[in-house]
């Protein structure tokens, strides 16, 4: 379990790499910094999940996942996600950047969520088996 | 089949006869990241619009013309009625409007039916502004593809909204209490 973790951190890590690599070029090659808000939007996607989880319910109420804060939570992530995909989308479409441009930094904030999402899969999987 | 024929009051305008959608387990999750990522589409099918419009240059055939139509206010006024029915819809508590006059009075059924029906009025009058801004403001004027692009974005942005209101809804209304009872 160890050795698989930290190669699955390791390969993350790559991953990650990668996908802030694809986001910067697409801002450093044509010289348009605002591409950099789509690695903005994905790191920040994550988060209202975060913040509003702890306000479902106890141990007692699990199975009932119907709690505002939480549907609040997932209601604004999605949002996020949606937007992390629509702002290149927009930019590209009255040519403030260039089409180019536009499909790396939506494939590298895909890469940037993904990880964030398995790195958060990966890590609440072994937390949970220990409970 | 999605409620008790027992709650059924002929008296009552607002019947909402939510459906059965069985999409397992996750269902309530699913519903509501997709109402999210509608959301988040519709205000972005508007806003393209926006930021196409601010940055419209004239055809490169004949450079002194400037273009003919730009968004202005009059063309966000249909997306925050539709916002306004949106929040206004969410923020109504659900039991009370099905009616479950066992808890709380019957005047707080009356006045939750009252704010349900201003919500989806506000909702209604954002898709009929939002249509009316695109015949009156961009078909009679005869304007070319292009910039009647801004009024099927403002229909499309409040056709989004009402979407996603009404998946938010389903899925919030969608209880665990109903397969509870039909388990036993």
């Amino acid at each position: 379990m160890a050795s698989a973790g930290i190669k699955t951190v390791i390969l993350l890590s790559f991953v990650l790499a990668v996908g802030f690599l694809l986001v910067i070029l697409s801002c450093a090659l044509w010289a348009n910094w605002l591409p950099l808000l789509v690695a903005l939007t994905f790191v920040l996607a994550p988060l209202p999940n975060a913040v509003f989880a702890r306000c479902g319910g106890d141990d007692f109420s699990a199975e009932y996942d119907g709690s505002g804060p939480v549907d609040l939570g997932r209601f604004i992530t999605a949002s996020v996600v949606v937007t992390g995909f629509a702002l290149p989308l927009v930019l590209a479409h009255s040519e403030v950047i260039t089409k180019g441009a536009c499909a790396m930094s939506i494939a590298g904030g895909a890469l940037v969520y993904g990880t964030i999402m398995a790195y958060s899969q990966t890590f609440k999987e072994g937390d949970s088996e220990f409970d | 089949m999605a409620l008790p024929r027992s709650h059924y009051d002929p008296r009552r305008v607002c019947i909402n006869p939510f459906p059965g959608i069985s999409l397992g387990k996750h269902r309530r999750t699913i519903g509501i990241y997709l109402a999210g990522g509608l959301f988040a589409l519709a205000n972005w099918t508007f806003l393209d619009a926006a930021v196409l419009s601010a940055h419209a240059h004239p055809p490169y055939t004949e450079p002194q013309i400037p273009p003919p139509v730009h968004v202005t206010f009059v063309d966000w006024l249909p997306g925050i009625c539709s916002l306004l029915g949106m929040i206004v819809i969410n923020l109504i508590d659900k039991d009370r409007v099905q009616g479950h006059e066992d808890f709380g009075d019957a005047r707080a059924v009356w006045r939750a039916r009252l704010f349900l029906f201003i919500g989806f009025a506000l909702m209604a009058g954002g898709l009929a502004g939002s249509v009316t801004v695109l015949v009156l403001k961009y078909i009679l004027h005869h304007y070319t593809e292009q910039y009647t692009y801004y009024g099927y974005a403002n229909v499309s942005q409040n056709v989004a909204l009402m979407l996603s209101a009404i998946v938010l809804w389903i899925s919030q209304s969608v209880s665990t209490e109903y397969e509870y009872t039909l388990s036993i």
